[in-house]
C-alpha cells in the first residue's frame, strides 16, 4: 500500500490521498458494524436504513445536501485559515452570530420584498462572522493571543449572547403571550425563505455554498492576496523576508474563514429553520456544524473542492443515521459515536498516509498538498 | 458576625470548587513544561468524569473510580504524545479530536447513569489545624480531593525547580537539542509526563463528578478543560501561579453567583459570559507586548517586580517535536 511509485507516477498518489479518507471510512463503518452486533442488531439492516435515509428517495437526497451545506461553508473558512497558518476552532460561534444578524434584519424589516433583505441578510451574516473571526484574527496578530483558545472562548461567549436575545430581547412575541417562553424568534416572513431548487427541502442556499467552494478555490490559488494568504501559511518567516505584511494576512485569514461560518449560519436560518432557537448549548442551534465542518475539511485535505464531497458524506452520514436509529432501534447517542468513530479513522489514517509519504523521500511537494508546516506553538 | 460566617462559607467553597481545576492545571503545566501541548483537555476531563462516576458507582469504591479516570487520562495523553512524537503529527489537531471524541465517547457510554446519586468523597477535616481561624475553615475543613490538589501543586513546583529530574524536564521543553546532547532521551522523557500529566487531568474529572459537580450529565464539566489551558497560560507553566489562577477564577465565578443576586435586573447571562471575556482578557494581558510597553512606561523600580507579575513566557521548544536521530 505504500507510495512507493511517487516520484514516477504522481497521479497515483493523488488518487491515493483521495482514496484514503474513503477507505478509512469503510473501516469506521466496519468497526461500527461490530459494535451494532454486539448491542444485537443487524449491521446489514441498519447500514441498509442508513444508505436509504440519506440517498434513498429525492427527498433523502435532498436533506442530505441540505445538512451538508453549512459543513461546507464552516469547512471552507477552515481551509483558508489552516491554509493561512492559523486555526480556527470558532465555527460554531462564528454561525451562531452570523445566523443572529441576518435574523435581526428579517425581523426588523417584514414588508421589505425578498429579494432585497436576502441578500442583505447573507451579507450581514458573512460581515458578522467576519467580525467574530477577525477579533481573535487581531489578538492573535498583534497581541499574540493564541487563536485556539480565543475562538473557544468566543464560541462561548456567541452562546451566551445568542441565550441571552432569545430569552429576552429577540423572543417570539407569541411565547411571551402564551408564557410557555421557549427561547426562540418569530418565524421570519415566508418572503424571506431562500428559494427552493426542486420540490423538496432543497433550498438556494446549497448552490450558493458549491459556488462559494469554487470562488474559494480561485481565491486560494488564482489570485495574488490567496497566494499571500498561503504563503504566511507555509512559512511565515520567509513571507516576511519576501515583503508579506504576515500580521495583516493573519488577521486577513481568520476574518474571512469567521465570515464563512456567519454566512453558514444566514444560509441556516434563511434556508433551513427560518427562525433561531436555543437549547442553552450552541449545538442545539448549530448541530455542531461549527466542529463537524473542521472535520470536512480535513477530509477534504483542505481543499476547498475536495471538501465538498466530504461535507456531503458527513451530511449523509447525520441523516442517514438518523434513519438507522429509527430502524434498527439503537440509542441516539450511538449516532454520535458513528460520526466520532469516522472522523478518529479518516486522521488517524491521514497520519498514517502522510507518515507512509515521508518515509518515501521522493515525496514531491505539490501546490495542493496540504501545508508542511503544522500549527504548533501554543502561545 | 453572621455575614463573616457567610464570606468564609463562600471562600471555604471556592476552594472546593477550584480544586478540580488545580489539579488539571497542574498536570497540563507538567506535559506542557516537558514541550508537548495536550490539547484534548476538555474531552478527556468529560471522559474521566463519566468513567470515574460509573466506576465508583459500580465497584462503590472511590479510589478505583479515581484510577480509572486516570487511566482514561493516560491514554488520551499517551495517544498525543504517540501521534506528535512517533508520527510527528501536530499535536493541536490530534487533541483536538480527541476532545470531540471524549466529549461523544462520554455523552454515548455514560447515557444510562445520568442524573443518579453515586459515591462521593466525604468531608474530611484536619484535627487541630482545622481550628485555626480563618485558614482552618478555609483549607483544611476540606475533604481529600482539596488536600490532594494542594499538595500536588506544592509537589509540582518542587519537582519541576528543586530536582535533578525536574531540570531533566525543563530541560527537554526548553532546549531538547542541549539535552538530547547531555545524554538525556528527550522523546522518553516527554512520554513519561505526558502520562503524568494526563493522569492528573483524569483525576480532574473524577474530581467534578465524584466530589465537587456530583453525578454525570452529558456534557458534565464542558469548557472546564479549555479554562484549565488558559489558567496553565495565565499562569506561566508554573503550578503555583496556576492554582491562583484557578482560585481567582472560582472567585469570579461565585462573585459573578452574588452580583447577579444583588442586580436581578441584569440578566443571568451577562453573568455567564463574565469568565470567558475573563479568559481573553487575561490571554490578551500575560501574553501582549502591550503590557511590555506598559512595564517600560512605568518608573524603573517598578519594573522588574511588576515584569515578574504579568509577563509570562512559554517553553520554548513547547510544540515543537524533536527528532532524536
Amino acid at each position: 500500500m505504500a507510495v512507493k511509485t511517487n516520484k514516477v507516477n504522481p497521479l497515483l498518489s493523488r488518487t491515493m490521498a483521495a482514496l484514503t479518507p474513503v477507505l478509512a471510512t469503510l473501516a469506521a463503518l466496519g468497526v461500527f458494524a461490530l459494535i451494532l452486533m454486539a448491542l444485537g442488531a443487524n449491521p446489514i439492516e441498519a447500514y441498509g436504513a442508513l444508505v436509504e435515509g440519506a440517498v434513498g428517495s429525492p427527498n433523502a437526497i435532498a436533506d442530505t445536501l441540505v445538512k451538508a451545506t453549512p459543513l461546507l461553508l464552516i469547512g471552507l473558512g477552515i481551509c483558508i485559515a489552516f491554509r493561512g497558518g492559523v486555526t480556527n476552532i470558532g465555527g460554531e460561534g462564528q454561525l451562531v452570530v452570523g445566523a443572529i444578524a441576518a435574523t435581526l434584519l428579517g425581523l426588523k424589516f417584514p414588508e421589505t420584498p425578498g429579494y432585497v433583505i436576502i441578500p442583505l441578510a447573507l451579507l450581514l451574516g458573512f460581515l458578522a462572522g467576519a467580525v467574530w473571526g477577525g477579533i481573535p484574527g487581531i489578538l492573535k496578530a498583534y497581541f499574540n493571543v493564541n487563536e485556539i483558545l480565543s475562538t473557544i472562548m468566543m464560541n462561548q461567549i456567541a452562546v451566551q449572547g445568542m441565550n441571552f436575545l432569545l430569552r429576552g430581547p429577540m423572543i417570539d412575541p407569541v411565547q411571551l403571550q402564551a408564557a410557555s417562553r421557549i427561547p426562540q424568534t418569530a418565524r421570519l416572513a415566508r418572503a424571506f425563505d431562500l428559494p427552493r431548487l426542486v420540490p423538496t427541502r432543497l433550498h438556494l442556499g446549497v448552490l450558493l455554498a458549491v459556488i462559494a467552494a469554487v470562488l474559494v478555490f480561485i481565491f486560494l490559488w488564482r489570485t495574488t492576496i490567496g497566494y499571500r494568504i498561503r504563503a504566511v501559511g507555509l512559512n511565515a518567516d520567509a513571507a516576511k523576508y519576501a515583503g508579506i505584511n504576515v500580521k495583516r494576512y493573519m488577521v486577513l485569514s481568520l476574518l474571512l474563514s469567521g465570515a464563512f461560518g456567519g454566512l453558514a449560519g444566514a444560509v441556516q436560518v434563511y434556508g433551513v429553520t427560518h427562525r433561531m432557537f436555543t437549547d442553552g448549548s450552541a449545538a442545539g442551534f448549530t448541530g455542531s456544524a461549527g466542529f463537524n465542518g473542521i472535520v470536512a475539511a480535513l477530509f477534504g485535505q483542505l481543499h476547498p473542492i475536495g471538501t465538498i464531497p466530504a461535507a456531503i458524506l458527513f451530511g449523509a452520514l447525520l441523516v442517514g443515521a438518523n434513519k438507522l436509529q429509527r430502524v434498527v432501534q439503537v440509542p441516539s447517542a450511538l449516532v454520535t459515536a458513528l460520526n466520532g468513530l469516522v472522523v478518529v479513522f479518516v486522521v488517524s489514517s491521514e497520519i498514517w498516509r502522510r507518515h507512509q509519504a515521508k518515509q518515501n523521500q521522493n515525496v514531491e511537494i505539490e501546490e495542493s498538498s496540504t501545508p508542511e508546516k503544522e500549527v504548533t506553538g501554543i502561545v | 458576625m453572621n455575614e463573616f460566617d457567610q464570606l468564609l462559607k463562600t471562600l471555604s467553597s471556592i476552594v472546593l470548587q477550584s480544586s478540580p481545576l488545580i489539579l488539571a492545571v497542574c498536570g497540563e503545566t507538567i506535559t506542557e513544561r516537558a514541550g508537548l501541548i495536550n490539547l484534548s483537555l476538555d474531552g478527556t476531563m468529560l471522559l474521566a468524569a463519566m468513567t470515574g462516576f460509573i466506576v465508583g458507582l459500580k465497584t462503590n469504591n472511590l479510589m478505583l473510580g479515581f484510577l480509572a479516570a486516570a487511566i482514561v487520562g493516560m491514554f488520551f495523553a499517551l495517544i498525543v504524545a504517540f501521534g506528535s512524537i512517533r508520527l510527528k503529527q501536530s499535536q493541536v489537531a490530534i487533541g483536538f479530536v480527541l476532545t470531540l471524541l471524549g466529549d461523544d465517547l462520554s455523552a454515548f457510554l455514560g447515557q444510562n447513569f445520568t442524573r443518579i446519586r453515586g459515591p462521593y468523597v466525604m468531608k474530611l477535616g484536619i484535627p487541630i489545624l482545622k481550628d485555626i481561624p480563618i485558614l482552618g475553615p478555609l483549607f483544611f475543613d476540606q475533604d481529600i480531593v482539596v488536600y490532594f490538589a494542594f499538595i500536588m501543586v506544592g509537589l509540582t513546583w518542587w519537582f519541576l525547580f528543586r530536582t535533578q529530574p525536574g531540570l531533566k524536564l525543563r530541560g527537554v521543553g526548553e532546549r531538547p537539542e542541549a539535552a538530547f546532547a547531555r545524554g538525556v532521551k528527550v522523546n522518553r522523557v516527554r512520554y513519561i509526563y505526558a502520562l503524568v500529566g494526563g493522569g492528573l487531568v483524569g483525576i480532574a474529572g473524577a474530581a467534578y463528578s465524584l466530589d465537587v459537580k456530583l453525578g454525570w450529565s452529558e456534557g458534565h464539566t464542558r469548557g472546564l478543560g479549555w479554562i484549565a489551558l488558559a489558567i496553565v497560560i495565565f499562569g506561566g507553566w508554573s503550578p503555583i501561579r496556576g492554582a491562583v489562577g484557578a482560585l481567582l477564577f472560582g472567585g469570579t465565578k461565585a462573585l459573578a453567583t452574588v452580583l447577579q443576586r444583588t442586580f436581578p435586573q441584569i440578566s443571568v447571562v451577562a453573568f455567564n459570559a463574565i469568565p470567558w471575556v475573563l479568559m481573553i482578557a487575561v490571554l490578551l494581558v500575560s501574553t501582549s507586548d502591550l503590557t511590555e510597553r506598559f512595564i517600560n512606561w512605568m518608573p524603573k523600580t517598578w519594573r522588574r517586580p511588576l515584569r515578574r507579575f504579568l509577563r509570562v513566557s512559554a517553553p520554548t521548544s513547547l510544540g515543537v517535536p524533536f527528532g532524536e536521530d
